[in-house]
């Protein structure tokens, strides 16, 4: 039987939060949480793996104690098992620490599984990193922006779409992928499954001690990045009144945009200076 | 004492406000308008166990508890409450009473049909001369042998239209001066079960409520749900349950005609101000808000009570007296926010407004819910 982990994080359901000045990190506190739409894809696709060949679906998540929810979203969906990566430690990580304190977390609990799968971002920030930082931590292929695929044997056969390209690519499992939004549609979670999540669901919280990682190397301590400023753009709109004869006007026009006039029809101008 | 929902009572209702208005949002205007019943959604909500909701797992049912079940109905009707009945009559009054009262046979037989929604179930109690007084019933059950001869015919049933299974009372013939009555499952292809006219009803309209007339019907004796108890004892009970259903379905309506009234009111500019800005619709928000608040807490003591095993009929008739009086208040107000708009069928609150009416008068009036209350109070030991 297929043993897939899906990778899952609880997002806030509004788009606009305070922003804490001093970590530079949201105040997920304020708000509802939701599983990422892009991971509950993600699932959706392990799911129907699971509705044709049988697998055995773990779903993991580091977060705040609160996203035990979409843990046990999961196992409602359909999900065998819940894990979560919580602990004071853990928290305002970025992504190089949250791929570190996943794999590590993936190699002891699910250390014989055969595919991977995450969305291809999430939206609270849109970094599209933990899939391809965790396959490297994991030392596996993969690939991301997945829109569908199928397994035979060993082997996973992907679509993705590449700007306006159809690729389609090849590699050998174990592995990890991100998956897109275009197909998987998410299913409904069924109310009984919902009893069950709650009622009979296999959940582990886990903190640093139980995966032996030591707390400079997850958290805010263990990330490389820091975010120093977030602000929504401001954007205005100004006009330019260019005068003179036809010809100085186009001649101006062009000396001051023809980068963007080029960049709009896809042709460097300078080539026909 | 705890007043914060539970993290499975609030995955409740996002599991079933997401499907309410992905699903049923679209189309609530239109089957309302066009009085059809969306069977391409039942298709749905089947797999979902929206028909088996406090079904025992071991029959395909969700076993959930009775507050997650007043969330469901709550979250469906603040969508599109004509689905929100459908739903709670089918699982309240059509199927508890077998889970409830059937032998183990009956329970067999007939739950797992209804906990997937394959058949849909309806309750029929009512008839031209019994409704608030549940013992004028005038259908008869003839003994012949081991059958039961059904005649008779009994009006506003909902769900009639499209129910599989109905649970009938009559009373058996010549049983003395005190009828003894019964309630009999039957299904709908036996022989002399007549569905009639849809009903041309104010609110309520994608449901199908009618009349179903029974003409020679005969019923096995296997059928009489749980052998010989009296259908009144059965009635009763399965009333108090309804109630829950009701109350729920009520305040979903309200919850429904005030978020359309709360969104209305940040967009409707007069005098160059949202008309949220004016404080006469704030205090209709505040008002709306509070009933709607205390008709929950009402709701959910009694859900709380059944849970628990302990009474909850006064409960349930308090939370239905008042969830009902606060959806015809609500979606009132609610009209009066939208001023002309609110009388339009172009916005949802007209709908709302006449969906409301009918949560006052079926499943007990609320004269009779007033009735069981004190009845209640002037009962208990001082």
């Amino acid at each position: 039987m297929l043993k897939l982990v899906t990778c899952i994080k609880q997002v806030p359901m509004v788009s606009e939060l305070p922003w804490d000045a001093k970590t530079g990190t949201l105040k997920r506190e304020l708000a509802e949480g939701m599983m990422n739409p892009a991971c509950k894809h993600a699932l959706e696709a392990a799911l129907l793996l699971k509705n044709r060949h049988g697998a055995h679906i773990t779903a993991i998540s580091m977060g705040p104690p609160m996203a035990e929810e979409v843990l046990r979203e999961a196992v409602a969906m359909g999900a065998d098992r819940g894990i979560l990566l919580s602990d004071y430690p853990m928290a305002g990580a970025d992504t190089l620490s949250t791929s570190y304190t996943l794999a590590r977390a993936i190699e002891k609990e699910c250390p014989d599984f055969d595919l991977i799968l995450s969305g291809c971002y999430t939206n609270d920030s849109e970094t599209a990193q933990v899939g391809p930082q965790l396959l490297e931590e994991l030392n596996i292929p993969g690939a991301t922006f997945v829109d569908q695929f199928e397994i035979k044997g060993n082997t996973i056969r992907m679509n993705r779409t590449v700007d306006e390209y159809l690729e389609i690519l090849e590699m050998d499992l174990p592995g990890l992928i991100t998956v897109s939004t275009h197909q998987y549609n998410p299913r409904y979670a069924s109310l009984s499954g919902v009893e069950d999540a709650f009622n009979r669901a296999d959940i582990t919280r886990l903190g640093i001690d139980d995966l032996g990682i030591e707390p400079e190397m997850t958290g805010i301590k263990g990330s490389a990045t820091r975010i120093l400023d977030v602000y929504s753009p401001t954007t205005e709109k100004k006009n330019d009144v260019i005068t003179g004869s036809p010809k100085q006007i186009v001649e101006e026009l062009f000396a001051k945009y023809d980068d963007k006039i080029g960049s709009a029809i896809g042709k460097d101008l300078k080539d026909y200076e | 004492m705890d007043f914060n929902p539970c993290m499975k009572h609030k995955m409740v209702r996002k599991t079933v406000r997401e499907f309410a208005e992905a699903e049923l949002g679209p189309i609530a205007n239109d089957i309302d308008r066009q009085a059809s019943f969306p069977w391409e959604v039942i298709e749905k909500m089947r797999p979902l166990n929206f028909f088996g909701l406090q079904i025992p797992k071991d029959y395909g049912g969700a076993e959930m508890d009775s507050i997650s079940y007043a969330i469901t109905i709550e979250e469906l009707s603040r969508v599109c409450a004509a689905i929100g009945l459908c739903v709670t009559v089918h699982n309240s009054v059509g199927a508890y009473p077998i889970q409830l009262f059937g032998t183990e046979a009956q329970k067999k037989r007939f739950l797992p049909p209804l906990a997937c929604g394959e058949r849909i179930g309806a309750f029929c109690l009512t008839e031209s001369n019994a409704g608030s007084d549940a013992g004028g019933v005038e259908t008869s059950a003839a003994p012949e042998g081991d059958d039961y001869i059904l005649n008779g015919t009994k009006i506003f049933v909902t769900n009639g239209g499209v129910c599989g299974i109905a649970l009938i009372f009559a009373n058996i013939e010549n049983s003395g001066p005190r009828p003894e009555s019964r309630v009999f499952i039957v299904e709908k292809e036996t022989p002399g079960f007549i569905v009639g006219e849809i009903e041309d009803l104010c609110g309520m309209r994608a449901n199908p409520v009618s009349s179903l007339f029974f003409e020679d019907c005969r019923v096995s004796s296997k059928n009489v749900l749980g052998g010989s108890i009296p259908g009144l004892r059965i009635g009763l009970t399965a009333l108090d349950t309804g109630r829950i259903g009701i109350a729920a379905q009520a305040l979903g309506i309200a919850q429904g005609a005030f978020d359309a009234s709360v969104r209305y009111s940040k967009e409707r500019q007069q005098f160059g101000k949202p008309i949220s800005s004016f404080q006469t619709i704030q205090n209709y928000l505040a008002e709306m808000a509070t009933q709607i608040d205390a008709g929950r807490l009402l709701l959910y003591r009694a859900c709380a009570l059944k849970d628990e095993e302990k009474p909850f009929s006064a409960e349930a008739a308090m939370a239905k007296l008042y969830c009902s009086r606060v959806a015809s208040e609500v979606t009132g107000l609610g009209v009066q926010i939208h001023g002309g708009y609110g009388y339009s069928k172009e916005y949802d609150v007209e709908r709302y407004f006449r969906d409301a009416k009918v949560t006052e008068i079926y499943e007990g009036t609320s004269e009779v819910q007033r009735m069981v209350i004190s009845r209640s109070i002037l009962t208990q030991l001082t």
